[in-house]
Parts: C-alpha cells; sequence; structure tokens
C-alpha cells in the first residue's frame, strides 16, 4: 500500500514514504510493545501517507481505493488478532477457523463497501443542495455513532 | 456478566467519522472509501454483540485424595446463544497443578452443552478450594466481551501420603487399657515374664509344674501384660524452611500422618499438639475417628508469625496426660519451641525429639561472612542438640528423602542403651 501510494506521486514519493513508515514503525511498536491503545494512531498514519498522495496526485478519483481501505481495516484486523493472543491462550482449531471466517468476510464486505462508494461516484445522480444535506446527515449520522460507542466504551 | 467493549470499536468509528467528515470537505470521493469499511466494521461489531449468558457447572470426580495423586475436574459449559471464543481460566490453588492447558479457548455452539475436563495433580497435602470459573466470550471479531466468575468452588481435601512404617517407638511406660504393647510391668497377659512362689489367689491354670516338680513347692508363671500407650505427637509449627517446593512443615505433617496412622493401628491413644503462632491441640484418643480428626487437624496446618512467648503452660493438662510418649518433630528453629520442650522433659516426660532438618533447604551463601555464619548457624543448632542429650532427651536429625524408619530406628537403637534421667 506504502509503494502504491509512493509510485502514485514520484515528485513527493519521500514524504509519503517517510509518513508510511512512521507507520508501519508505529503499528511495529503497538505488537511489539503490546500497546493496543496506540492501533488506530498507526492506521491514522498510513491513512494519511495514502491521503498525501491523493492530493498530490490531483483530482481525478482513485480507483484502487478500496483496496486500500480494505487493506488497512486488514493490517488493523490482524494486529488487533495478534494483540488478543499475547497470552499464548490455547486456542481450539474451530475457534482460530471462527475468527478467521469472521475477519475476511469482514474485510470483503468492506472491499464491497468501498467499491461501492467509489463506483456511486461514476453514476450521474445529481448534484445540489439536497444532495449535500443527505451527505452531511450520513456523516453527522457516522459522528453520532462514533461518539455513542466511544461512551458505551469508556 | 460484565460486558466490555474494546477500544478499537470506538476507534474505527472514529477513523470512519473522520474519513467521511474529510472526504465531505475536501469533496474527496477516495476518504469516503477509505472510512467505508471502518464505518461498516464499527457498525457491524455493535450489531453482532450478544451477551452469551454462559452457564457453567464444575464437579470433581472426587473430594478427597492423598498427594501426587490426579483428580479430575469436568467443567460444563452451556451458552443459550452460543459463542464463537470462550476463553476458561479454572482457578486453582498454587498446590494443585492442572495437567491439561488452563486457560484455554472453545466455541460454544448454541444450546449444546460442553465438557472440558481438567485432569489436576495434588502436589501438596492441603484443603483447598478448586474454581471459581473465570470465562471471558467474545464476539467473533473481538469488538466486545463479557466477562463474570462462575461456579463457585468445589472442596477438596489433599490429604499427605503415608510412609510404611515398619517399627514404632514404645513408650517407656503403658496405660491401663488393653493394647498391642508389651508392657514392662507384670499381670495377666501373654508373653511370658518370670515365675514366682504361689500366693493365696493365684489361678491354677498359672502353676508352672514343670518348674514345681524341679523346686518342690507351687510356682507360679507371670506374664507381662499387653497394654496400649499414649502418644502425643508435638508439632513445631512456629518456622517453616521452604526451597523448590519442599519443606520442613511438609515433612513435618507427613510424619505426623505416618505416625498417628500407625499408633491408632496399634489401637494407641493418639494426641496431637501444633505449637506455633496459632496453638491448637487434640487430646489423645483412638480409632479411625482419632485419624480422621488428626488428618484434617493437619491439613489446617500452617506457619502463623507471632512473637508472642508461649510456654507449655497454655496447654490444658489433659493434652498430655502422664506417662505418655512425647514425639516431637521439629526443626529447632525457634526458641519457644527449644524450651518448651526442654520444659516437658523437666517435667518427666518421655520425650522424642525428630529433628526435622532445615540444612537440605537452606543454601549457604557466598563470601567467607556468609560461610562463616553458616558455620556459626550449624554449631548452634549442635550445641542445641547437645542440650537436649544431656537431658536425656534423644535428638535425631531427619533428612529429606530419607525415609523416616532410619530416624526412628536411630531412637530405638538410643533408648536400648541409654537409661531415661530424670532431670
Amino acid at each position: 500500500m506504502l509503494a502504491y501510494a509512493a509510485a502514485r506521486v514520484p515528485s513527493l514519493a519521500g514524504l509519503v514514504v517517510a509518513i508510511g513508515l512512521l507507520g508501519a514503525l508505529l503499528l511495529a511498536f503497538v505488537l511489539v510493545r503490546r500497546a493496543d491503545d496506540l492501533l488506530p494512531w498507526a492506521l491514522a498514519v498510513l491513512a494519511v501517507a495514502y491521503t498525501v498522495s491523493l492530493f498530490v496526485h490531483g483530482a481525478a478519483v482513485d480507483q484502487a481505493a478500496p483496496l486500500v481501505a480494505a487493506g488497512l481495516l486488514l493490517c488493523g484486523e490482524l494486529a488487533a488478532w495478534s494483540l488478543d493472543e499475547r497470552h499464548g491462550m490455547a486456542a481450539e482449531r474451530a475457534v482460530v477457523l471462527r475468527r478467521a471466517l469472521a475477519l475476511g468476510t469482514l474485510v470483503l464486505a468492506g472491499l464491497g463497501a468501498s467499491a461501492a462508494v467509489v463506483a456511486f461516484t461514476a453514476a450521474s445522480a445529481g448534484n445540489g443542495l439536497a444532495w449535500t444535506a443527505v451527505g452531511a446527515a450520513a456523516a453527522v449520522l457516522v459522528v453520532g455513532t462514533a461518539a455513542r460507542l466511544a461512551r458505551r466504551t469508556a | 456478566m460484565t460486558r466490555i467493549v474494546s477500544p478499537r470499536l470506538a476507534a474505527y468509528a472514529g477513523l470512519a467519522a473522520t474519513g467521511l467528515i474529510t472526504g465531505l470537505a475536501t469533496g474527496r470521493v477516495e476518504l469516503v472509501a477509505l472510512a467505508a469499511p471502518f464505518a461498516l466494521a464499527a457498525v457491524a461489531g455493535a450489531a453482532l454483540a450478544r451477551d452469551p449468558a454462559i452457564e457453567a457447572t464444575l464437579v470433581l470426580d472426587r473430594e478427597r485424595a492423598l498427594e501426587s495423586e490426579d483428580v479430575e475436574a469436568a467443567l460444563e459449559l452451556v451458552s443459550p446463544g452460543g459463542s464463537d471464543r470462550v476463553e476458561v481460566l479454572l482457578q486453582l490453588p498454587a498446590e494443585l497443578r492442572s495437567r491439561a492447558r488452563n486457560p484455554r479457548a472453545v466455541r460454544l455452539a448454541p444450546g449444546e452443552p460442553r465438557t472440558l475436563t481438567v485432569p489436576l495433580r495434588c502436589e501438596r497435602w492441603g484443603a483447598f478450594a478448586v474454581g471459581p470459573v473465570l470465562v471471558r466470550a467474545r464476539d467473533p471479531l473481538g469488538f466486545h466481551s463479557w466477562e463474570t466468575k462462575l461456579a463457585g468452588r468445589s472442596p477438596l481435601r489433599v490429604y499427605p501420603s503415608v510412609e510404611t512404617l515398619h517399627a514404632l517407638l514404645p513408650p517407656f511406660e503403658t496405660q491401663v487399657f488393653i493394647g498391642n504393647q508389651v508392657s514392662r510391668t507384670k499381670g495377666d497377659g501373654i508373653e511370658f515374664a518370670d515365675v514366682r512362689e504361689w500366693e493365696p489367689g493365684d489361678r491354677v491354670r498359672r502353676v508352672n509344674w514343670r518348674a514345681s516338680a524341679r523346686r518342690g513347692g507351687l510356682w507360679v508363671n507371670d506374664q507381662h501384660p499387653e497394654r496400649n500407650t499414649d502418644v502425643v505427637l508435638f508439632l513445631d509449627t512456629f518456622a517453616d524452611v521452604r526451597s523448590a517446593g519442599r519443606g520442613t512443615l511438609d515433612l513435618t505433617v507427613r510424619a505426623a500422618t505416618s505416625l498417628a496412622h500407625r499408633y491408632l493401628q496399634r489401637k494407641d491413644r493418639v494426641g496431637l499438639v501444633s505449637f506455633g503462632g496459632y496453638l491448637s491441640w487434640l487430646l489423645p484418643a483412638s480409632g479411625t475417628h482419632q485419624l480422621y480428626r488428626i488428618v484434617d487437624s493437619l491439613l489446617q496446618m500452617d506457619i502463623v508469625l507471632s512473637f508472642a512467648t508461649k510456654g507449655v503452660d497454655v496447654l490444658p493438662p489433659r493434652t498430655l496426660p502422664p506417662k505418655a510418649l512425647v514425639l516431637a518433630l521439629t526443626p529447632l528453629l525457634d526458641s519457644r519451641s527449644a524450651a518448651a520442650l526442654l520444659d516437658l522433659r523437666a517435667r518427666g516426660f518421655d520425650l522424642v525429639v525428630i529433628e526435622v532438618s532445615p540444612v537440605p533447604f537452606i543454601e549457604p551463601g557466598k563470601g567467607e561472612l556468609a560461610e562463616l555464619s553458616y558455620r556459626l548457624w550449624r554449631l548452634s543448632r549442635e550445641s542445641l542438640r547437645a542440650r537436649y542429650e544431656q537431658a536425656g532427651v534423644p535428638v535425631i536429625e531427619w533428612l529429606d528423602g530419607v525415609p523416616l524408619n532410619v530416624p526412628l530406628e536411630e531412637v530405638a537403637a538410643f533408648r536400648r542403651h541409654a537409661r531415661p534421667a530424670r532431670a
């Protein structure tokens, strides 16, 4: 993913690689030191590396964005799985298979959702105030859900 | 069950929200696409969260076992909704070791009971409580977990292993009740003791006709009667020296169990005194019930730190009956128990000290000073032993790994060649 992002912007490849390496190092730190609190930050830094390449590259829609998104989610989920197994607990085969299946399903569903988002941009659904309002409402809904989940976690 | 939400869920929701808002603000659909899988994961994580409502039952295949035996714990788990990952930890005391993986993660199918067997090795004697079971269930992606303690505690009593003793120490004096010990006194019995002239009241069947014919008068046989004895096991529980899972208290308890078992088999009365930070006693009695009482009492035995000055005066008089053989099992580490034993000897008790040696459990330190202090400590122990021997008390050192028969035989040899000193 990092190589893809760097390859898209040869002029600023150094910056993208630097940010990406920072994210990779942070992820390695999370795994080695089992600091699961920092996992979202590692993913966020990796996402920033990709975002920089997006803005530098130009206005054209990157068709590979769903793959990058699914890759990031897979990265986060595998890291979380690794952290869950930190105690070396003996798990029977069915437990491992169920989690692998759930993870695969989630990543594939995420890839599908992301691809659907990119695909919708190709459709000429029109534009205007109503669409902007719908988009804003969707964003508010997601933020609200995030806030609610965060409160339940606390 | 206590529900715990993984911080990852909120983090994913936050990442999704950031991506969506940034995408909306900058008009880049890629950022929305980047956020979509995380939003989906957050929603799926919240949607999949269901309390598995796990119930557990813990059953031990028996409640009593001997040291180094295996006991099987059967743990039955059932969840109406099932769970893809249930982590189970059976809480065990340090003296019990699981021979299966503990903790472990299993899958529970909806409504189907699942039984996990955990073989437990009883590594040390004691009265234990097995359990409770700590259960943590997770949803398929690990976004939510539910934790609880289940199944309560199951009691397990692990009895010390009993060593086969070939011979026991006979006390100098016997009691008045029938037993297996040949008394030194003369009376009705089986063992021949002597011949003497007939006296009025002697029964005809006791007349020794051969001796009478030879000596020209009526001579009768005297016998030694078979009597029981009183034995008091005096355990010094002021201090325990441990190393690599073994210690002087373990040896003391095992020896006390073996001795009590064997003396009670012989129809003797056995009492118990635990002389330490926590004082306890059992009045001498005989029979199987007394064996159970003694073993149960030994299972509760522990070292309780105390600085209180204690002497044998604190013991009820009936715990130390006259003519009783007092078998003291002590590491000779505490001056209070050492003084109490000398006090017992001074009161005329038939006392034998089996020194449960702490030496194998102690590593001398490195360096000249440490070695010197170690040698001084050994010398002070020798000096204490000499004090006992001066008082006519046999002190036999019993080392870890040596059968208990060896010190008992040494005491018997000592008593064959020594007369009790009157203090």
